[in-house]
């Protein structure tokens, strides 16, 4: 156990998460932490529900986001139904610096493997637990999907046009958000710990890390009144003062732009850029409070332009005025984005069969440790003899007993 | 000096007690400067003379706008100290310079190029201070063929690709409500800087960061790369049928209600509820067993009969069912039950401050709980140039005059 770091690019190298976490939010947080040279070892099973993300991934989707949130992972299996089993959870929870999981409250006490139960083993053990709604409180046993809590914190009722059915975000916000506040919290411990040598619990709650996205929602509301926030406004800027301010319609099938402007500066450049329309110079935009109160008429117009031109020529013209301009990019769109290209943010990384994978690089560049990731996620229970007889130091007598009474079942 | 390792035996009271950020920051990375003042970093807010534009931003305390009465500031600016500095100058360049020299952190967002053109860039301060963490967030980052684009939020949004999965096949692609992608990019330079202050805690240097917003979002859209990726077919906008699949939400008799039926024993259980109101129609068949029923060939068909059945039950008949067979169900919260929810209350992530005219304000908590920490302590956002006093003249010894003449 290390919390030393070298100079090698690697913010994180020796440091040992073992990690029962599973679908998207955990995974992803430890990914991250992957990737800065974490030693992440999966802990899995056979016997656990097959997800997207799980061991078995039954469709192609499910196998690319295996890849994408366990890159660079170790994968053990444990048959946690048998004391076996448990036992080379303990020794390897020993040897660890964090111990990460995201099951319900109950699991982890059920192993032993309770936060208490672990520092008696691993004194300066850092634990993060991550769940729907936080380990205490009146919800705490309350069970969640991302889009439960989605629904719960108000994100699906928010988002959306207001003559339509809301529509909430489109993937799991709540997981990416959870995830990303994982791994700060772990972060947050990692420093500390080699601060004062403590370790500590982390109790993330997926509820609370996306609310605290929700702005000044609880302000506004107990200083301005429970009506000040109005429901979904579809595209409007999320505090006002933009127009246009949205998704246009341009040339193709179900091809868009998102276009803002928001000082007389950029609608200036805007107009200009276009090629100065006589309803440009409508009195009804001349400002931007006018140009927001009109702005349904606005925006028929922007679209009667941007209907004449690619998305991709949108941005194009629009951009070299110094108008924020973009496409609305679908996933075949990213796959092919010369920025994301040049940036290298998808990887290419072979599987244990040696087999290349598409994933995706963290979205920051750090100059001094910048991280890899050299392969994608492990195959189910690729290194059972690295952590076991490595790592733990087992005898062929020993994990044969345990294979005998299912241990790796 | 704010050197945690000079400090390394005192007692943190905080996470990130003992370290220093200056927070240049506009939209982009606010959010990011309020989670490292949260966890106990000295966060020193940098503002033009006059305030930060970012005060003009609503909403606004009884709606009426005034440099003080953001609550868009207030909520963002929370536990940070505040300067004002014009920074164009070269009086206020060399205070700023002064600053960051003292300081472990510096956050900025402005377009790529603008902080060296002031002499204020990374290779000129690392010059004099090695273990500086620099955090740049633009929204296409520092390199690439789109490094001088502008974006919003809403343009972020877009190029990240959330955007066009995001909303209804019938309404044009939608964006998450709020600045998400602001946010994205805050918490993703948050991960960055953290990394970046262990890495330093062990080796004494600093670095450079450099934060795409386009990222940040493409790397938060969990099924659009992979499904692309991996199938060939760009996925599109479902509503909040989530992909066709066994996650969705329905409009039922007082609203919406999430339903997910992730496991066999969900599926049955929402089933054998429909049949037992009369309302399965032939559900109940044997080709329908398999819980991921609901994204293949029957989709339609089955979301019919679910959609017709959910407007016979309310939001809390459905959450009640869900939650008590240990199904992830659950209610679409509108704004006003947030405020009042038990849980956040219970947990005490709300919390009641009070305003300066003596009215309680719901202020939201941070995004986890440490065991080593209790919430932090809350100190409100800086009127405009609060602290110029304590700050220069505290870490840069001017005088007075000084201070008067940089800070107006």
């Amino acid at each position: 156990m290390n919390a030393d770091t070298e100079q090698n690019g690697l913010a994180l190298r020796g440091t040992r998460v073992l990690d029962f976490t599973w679908i998207h939010a955990g995974p992803s947080a430890t990914r991250i932490l992957s990737d800065q040279g974490a030693e992440v070892i999966k802990v899995e099973s056979n016997n656990a529900l097959s997800v997207i993300g799980g061991p078995a991934s039954a469709t192609a989707r499910g196998l690319g986001q295996r890849h994408n949130w366990n890159a660079g992972k170790l994968s053990i299996s444990l048959n946690m139904k048998t004391p076996q089993g448990i036992d080379i959870a303990k020794r390897l929870a020993a040897v660890s610096d964090v111990v990460a999981e995201n099951f319900s409250g109950r699991v982890m006490p059920s192993w032993g493997l309770d936060y208490e139960s672990i520092r008696a083993i691993n004194p300066s053990v850092i634990m993060l637990s991550m769940s729907g709604f936080g380990r205490t409180g009146p919800w705490k046993d309350r069970v969640s999907y991302g889009q439960t809590l989605q629904a719960w914190s108000g994100f699906t009722q928010l988002t959306g046009f207001p003559d339509a059915d809301p529509s909430g975000p489109a993937s799991a916000y709540s997981d990416a958000v959870g995830g990303m506040a994982g791994a700060q919290a772990v972060m947050l411990a990692l420093i500390h710990r080699a601060r004062t040598g403590r370790g500590q619990w982390l109790d993330v709650s997926q509820f609370e890390s996306l609310s605290s996205l929700l702005e000044t929602l609880t302000l506004d509301m107990s200083v301005n009144g429970a009506s000040a926030v109005s429901t979904r406004t579809g595209n409007r800027a999320a505090h006002g003062g933009g127009a246009p301010h949205g998704a246009y319609r341009c040339k193709g099938d179900d091809r868009w732009a998102a276009i803002s402007v928001f000082t007389d500066e950029e609608w200036r450049a805007f107009a200009t850029a276009i090629g100065n329309p006589d309803w440009a110079s409508d009195a009804r935009f001349a400002s931007a409070e006018s140009r927001e109160s009109n702005v349904d008429a606005l925006d028929a117009l922007v679209e009667s332009w941007t209907m004449q031109h690619s998305a991709e020529d949108v941005m194009g013209l629009l951009q070299a005025a110094g108008v924020a301009a973009g496409v609305v990019q679908t996933g075949a769109d990213l796959s092919r984005d010369p920025q994301l290209k040049q940036r290298e943010f998808f990887r290419r990384v072979p599987d244990h069969q040696g087999e290349y994978r598409t994933i995706e690089s963290a979205p920051y560049k750090l100059s001094r440790t910048p991280g890899s990731v050299t392969r994608g996620a492990p195959a189910f229970a690729a290194d059972m003899t690295y952590v076991l007889r490595e790592l733990l130091g087992m005898t062929d007598d020993e994990v044969e007993d345990c294979a005998i009474a299912g241990a790796f079942d | 000096m704010a050197n945690p390792h000079e400090q390394s035996h005192a007692e943190p009271s905080l996470p990130l007690s003992g370290f220093r950020a200056l927070d240049l920051s506009g939209p982009m990375g606010v959010y990011c400067g309020k989670l490292m003042a949260d966890m106990g970093a000295d966060v020193i807010k940098v503002e033009p003379p006059g305030g930060d534009p970012m005060r003009e931003i609503g909403p606004f305390i009884d709606s009426r706008p005034g440099p003080d009465r953001s609550l868009y500031w207030l909520h963002f600016n929370t536990n940070k100290r505040g300067v004002t500095l014009d920074i164009s100058t070269a009086e206020g360049a060399a205070a700023l310079r002064g600053l960051a020299l003292a300081s472990d952190v510096l956050l900025e967002t402005g377009p790529p190029g603008y902080m060296e053109m002031l002499g204020l860039g990374y290779e000129s301060l690392a010059v004099e201070s090695s273990g500086l963490v620099y955090a740049s967030i633009t929204p296409f980052g520092q390199t690439g063929p789109y490094r001088d684009y502008k974006a919003s939020d809403l343009v972020g949004f877009a190029m990240g690709g959330y955007m066009y999965v995001t909303g209804w096949p019938h309404t044009p692609p939608t964006k998450l409500w709020g600045s998400q992608a602001y946010h994205t990019a805050s918490n993703r330079a948050y991960i960055a800087i953290l990394l970046a202050l262990y890495h330093r805690m062990a080796t004494g240097e600093g670095q450079y960061i450099d934060v795409s917003m386009q990222e940040a979002v493409a790397a938060t859209t969990e099924h659009v790369n992979t499904t692309y990726n991996y199938t060939g077919e760009p996925a599109v906008r479902c509503g909040f049928r989530h992909g066709g699949q066994f996650v969705a939400t329905w409009k039922c008799k007082d609203g919406y209600a999430s339903i997910t039926t992730n496991t066999r024993a969900a599926w049955d259980d929402l089933r054998a509820w429909m049949d037992r109101d009369g309302m399965a129609g032939d559900l109940m068949d044997e080709q329908y067993n398999d819980h991921f029923v609901l994204r293949g060939e029957h989709s339609a068909h089955i979301e019919k009969l679910v959609q017709a059945w959910a407007m016979l039950h309310t939001r809390q008949e459905i959450t009640e069912f869900g939650q008590s067979n240990h199904h992830p169900w659950g209610p679409a919260a509108t704004a006003d039950e947030i405020l009042t929810n038990e849980q956040l209350w219970g947990r005490g992530y709300l919390t009641t401050v009070e305003s300066q005219d003596g009215r309680p304000m719901v202020c939201a908590g941070d995004p986890y709980r440490l065991s080593e920490f209790p919430q932090p302590v809350r100190r409100t956002a800086p009127a405009p140039g609060e602290h110029n006093a304590e700050v220069l003249s505290g870490i840069l010894g001017l005088s007075p005059e000084e201070i008067a003449r940089l800070s107006i």
